[in-house]
């Protein structure tokens, strides 16, 4: 699955340590998580975009 | 819960397994002479205790562990499991038909062959999520 989490998280000029921080995950999940290595569940997912005030459909592209 | 560093988890093990150690070797040899028969079972036994400490240390860490953590966590676990399933009925077999000669001291490996066969396979499915290890 796609996603604009590395996007959306330099954009507000964080780290990745930084965003773990904030998620309550560690820098492994959100690095796993950028380059698409893993999929968050759905809270995950919602706490993301709550976030970066984003819909999770604008976050998250399933790439048909 | 709150989650632990790792190297607060670190410390822990490494403590209880330096306990581990000074019992084995300074109080379990008195399980084979000690004169009473209760007297031989702790002394057999005590090195188990150091032991349950570290499983809850390591219980603890993985039910603070973040959802990826606790799923790397639980697959390394089967993996694990599998591992010491197939070698304890390799040994198992092999002591039944008389091929392979196994004492009862065989079972002191089984905690030992999970430990690194869990780290193992911990550290090989980190690294296939872009990681060197769990935090």
């Amino acid at each position: 699955m796609n996603n604009r989490v590395r996007e959306l998280r330099e954009a507000k000029g964080w780290s990745q340590g930084e965003l773990a921080l904030r998620l309550d995950v560690s820098r492994q999940t959100v690095n796993a998580i950028e380059t698409g290595k893993y999929d968050p569940s759905l809270p995950l997912a919602f706490k993301l975009a709550k976030l970066f005030k984003q819909a999770i459909e604008d976050l998250f592209d399933p790439g048909e | 819960m709150k989650r632990q560093t790792r190297q607060q988890y670190r410390m822990r093990v490494w403590l209880l397994m330096a306990v581990y150690v000074a019992l084995i070797f300074f109080v379990w040899p008195h399980a084979k002479t000690a004169s009473s028969l209760p007297l031989r079972a702790l002394f057999a036994l005590l090195p188990t205790v150091p032991v349950i400490g570290v499983i809850a240390v390591m219980l603890h860490h993985v039910m603070c562990s973040d959802e990826l953590e606790q799923r790397i966590h639980t697959n390394a676990l089967g993996i694990a499991t599998a591992i010491v399933c197939i070698a304890s009925l390799i040994g198992g077999f092999l002591a039944a038909a008389h091929v392979l000669a196994l004492g009862g001291d065989i079972l002191l490996w089984v905690f030992p062959l999970v430990c690194v066969s869990y780290a193992a396979s911990r550290w090989l499915l980190a690294r296939r999520y872009g990681g060197a290890g769990c935090e």
